[in-house]
């Protein structure tokens, strides 16, 4: 069983009479360690798919089983308790809170969870080192560069260690010598730590770092390299 | 919940001026409101007590002013007589101000012998012996001590009638310390020849058992026929007939009261709505790391919640120290509305600000609590 199942994901918005499809029947395996890229035309569905498997958006039918569960049979209140778990967001825009100091930001999402002062302490230190920002501990997101506030916002999204971490273009708003950076960063936490990453990007060059390239279309996921309309790692593949 | 409480007071204090205002304009709310309630409070201590109710009041009839009801003082041996009747105290008012004032002073001249056992007094400056031994001496409320800066040795001086000032109390009546009290033969003499041996009114202590009703009709059933007719109540019915004036005002005031409350309920609703619409965006990423709607709906309301409350505190606490320190009365025809502090007022005006706090949270806090998530984000 992979980490991520997504089986037969629709959405639909209504305009009036119009009824837009962005998501027609989409199915998606992820699997632990996997890093994936995913592109499109401007509208395509991207954020929408992202935002679906974040449980930020529910979608209209379908599901979404990370670890055996459906997120999206739970409640507003256990969907939010379970993102606290299993979700690290990268945002476009970091979306940093402007009143809280980089450490408390990053130490936000440890809030939500049953660890001690002490070890959210260690955790929050051990993230900011890893975005190499810990001489920025007590700077509030006003005094950071763009490039500095995208990285407090990376050290937020895996404080908590989450199962996923999804970006959606996180590096959309930076200039290309930070997005480097970034992209660098992003790479080590799945090369170095293991961790599972959905990416969402406009840049084909970003999305060839990831070793899985997903593309939408009409509402439809293609996986770059093979032509199976159920885009799934077949973990023998994998191991062999 | 207190994980987040840095968060709830950096986002105050990130609007500061909007926080501050808010907060100013709860504090004055509350300080009126207090005000208002210390009016109501007075009145009602005058009108309700225990002691009011044991206790009749016998003036001349059809009279109002203290100035111009005049019995004349043998009337309490009369009275003394009847059945039912534990005590008289013959007393001589003279007051600077029959209208309704904010600055009534009013002297009460009292049997010398009968002043300590007739009023629950204690002296806070100055002795009874030396109240003795002088003739012209005053025992001074704390509130007109207060008021006038009066001390023992000063002489004091009202109209025609000028005392020395040998004491200074508290009494268990509230409304008596903006009384001065002296000797009832001295304040007869001062105030000319023709009222030497009338007195203003006899207050009648009942005995235990005795009817009210029945005994007031029979005084003045008693002097019907006499040199002067006489009108007698109980104490509490002779205070309020003679404020009905200004209760009336002050049953006003209550909606004054109920209208500072409406006002910081608008003024920390609008504050919330307009601190709830500028974070849109902050809520739905604090909902997207795992925040439950109940929560972000708890972190409004403990916005609101903490502006108001200290608001209020603040109100509270600036109208309780100044009414305790300023001794305000109201007073009218000798009778006086004493401003105080209260248990009750301080229960009260908490409980308001803490009330208005949660329902002016309530609404932008569902509001920031049921925003959708992605809608929200899409925000610039
Ligand atoms: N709340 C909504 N109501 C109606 N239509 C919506 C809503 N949200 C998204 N859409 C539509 O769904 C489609 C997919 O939107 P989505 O944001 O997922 O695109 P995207 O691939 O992320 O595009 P971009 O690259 O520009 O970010 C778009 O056509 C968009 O107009
Ligand atoms: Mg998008």
């Amino acid at each position: 069983m992979a980490l991520v199942e997504i089986r037969s994901l629709t959405k639909q918005f209504r305009k009036g009479d119009e009824i837009i499809t962005p998501l027609n029947d989409v199915d998606l395996d992820i699997e632990q360690g996997d890093f994936v890229s995913l592109m499109g035309a401007s509208g395509s569905g991207k954020s929408t798919l992202l935002n679906a498997l974040a449980g930020i958006d529910p979608p209209t039918s379908g599901s979404i089983t990370v670890r055996g569960t459906d997120i999206t049979r739970l409640s507003r209140s256990r969907l939010a308790d379970w993102r606290a778990a299993n979700i690290g967001y990268i945002f476009q825009m970091h979306n940093l809170i402007p009143v809280l100091t980089a450490y408390e930001n990053v130490e936000l999402p440890l809030l939500l969870l049953p660890f001690s002062a002490a070890e959210r302490h260690k955790r929050v230190l051990v993230a900011l080192e890893a975005v190499s920002l810990l001489d920025r501990v007590n700077h509030y997101p006003r005094q950071l560069s763009g490039g500095q506030e995208q990285r407090v916002g990376i050290a937020r999204a895996i404080v908590a260690n989450p199962t996923i971490i999804v970006g959606d273009e996180p590096t959309g708003d930076l200039d290309a010598v930070t997005t480097e950076q970034i992209l660098d960063l992003v790479q080590r936490l799945n090369s170095e730590l293991g961790m599972t990453l959905l990416l969402v990007t406009h840049d084909p060059k970003v999305a060839a770092l990831a070793p899985r390239q997903l593309r939408l279309e009409q509402g439809k996921l293609i996986e770059k390299g093979r032509e199976v309309s159920i885009v799934g790692s077949d973990p023998h593949e994998r191991s062999a | 919940m207190f994980r987040f409480a840095p968060y709830v007071f950096k986002s105050l204090w990130r609007h500061r001026g909007r926080t501050l205002l808010t907060v100013t304009g709860s504090a004055v709310a509350l300080f009126v409101f207090c005000f208002v309630t210390a009016v109501q409070q007075g009145l009602e201590r005058l009108t309700k007590d225990k002691q009011a109710e044991r206790t009749l009041i016998t003036f001349q009839e059809n009279r109002f002013c203290p100035a111009s009801s005049k019995l004349p003082e043998d009337y309490a041996r009369t009275v003394a007589k009847l059945p039912g009747v534990k005590g008289v105290v013959p007393i001589k008012v003279f007051t600077n101000n029959c209208r309704a004032s904010l600055d009534v002073v009013v002297f009460h001249g009292l049997p010398t012998d009968q002043l300590q056992s007739a009023r629950d007094l204690t002296l806070l400056t100055g002795s009874w012996t030396e109240y003795a031994a002088k003739t012209d001496g005053a025992i001074v409320g704390q509130a007109v001590a207060n008021r006038r800066r009066l001390k023992v040795g000063q002489k004091f001086t009202l109209g025609e009638v000028t005392v020395s000032v040998v004491g200074t109390c508290r009494s268990a009546v509230p409304a008596e310390d903006n009384f001065i009290f002296t000797h009832l033969d001295f304040l007869q003499r001062a105030r000319g020849k023709n009222s030497v041996g009338t007195v203003t009114q006899l207050e009648v202590q009942l005995a235990d058992n005795a009817d009210a009703d029945a005994l007031a009709s029979q005084i003045d059933a008693a002097f019907h026929s006499g040199p002067v007719a006489t009108t007698t109540r109980s104490k509490g019915v002779f205070q309020r007939d003679t404020l009905a004036d200004l209760a009336e005002l002050i049953g006003l005031a209550h909606w004054l009261g109920y209208a500072c409350v409406g006002l910081v309920l608008a003024l920390v609703a609008t504050t919330t709505v307009m601190a709830v619409q500028d974070r849109l965006k902050e809520h739905a990423v604090l909902q997207t790391l795992g925040l439950r709607p109940l929560r972000i709906f708890r972190l409004v309301l403990a916005e609101s919640m903490l502006q108001s409350a200290t608001g209020g505190a603040l109100g509270i606490g600036i109208g309780m120290i100044l009414l305790a320190w300023g001794g305000f009365s109201v007073g009218a025809e000798g009778v006086t509305i004493a401003f105080q502090p209260s248990l009750d007022m301080l229960v009260t005006g908490g409980a308001v600000s803490l009330v208005v706090g949660v329902l002016a949270g309530i609404v932008p806090g569902w509001q920031a609590a049921r925003a959708e998530i992605v809608t929200a984000l899409r925000q610039a």
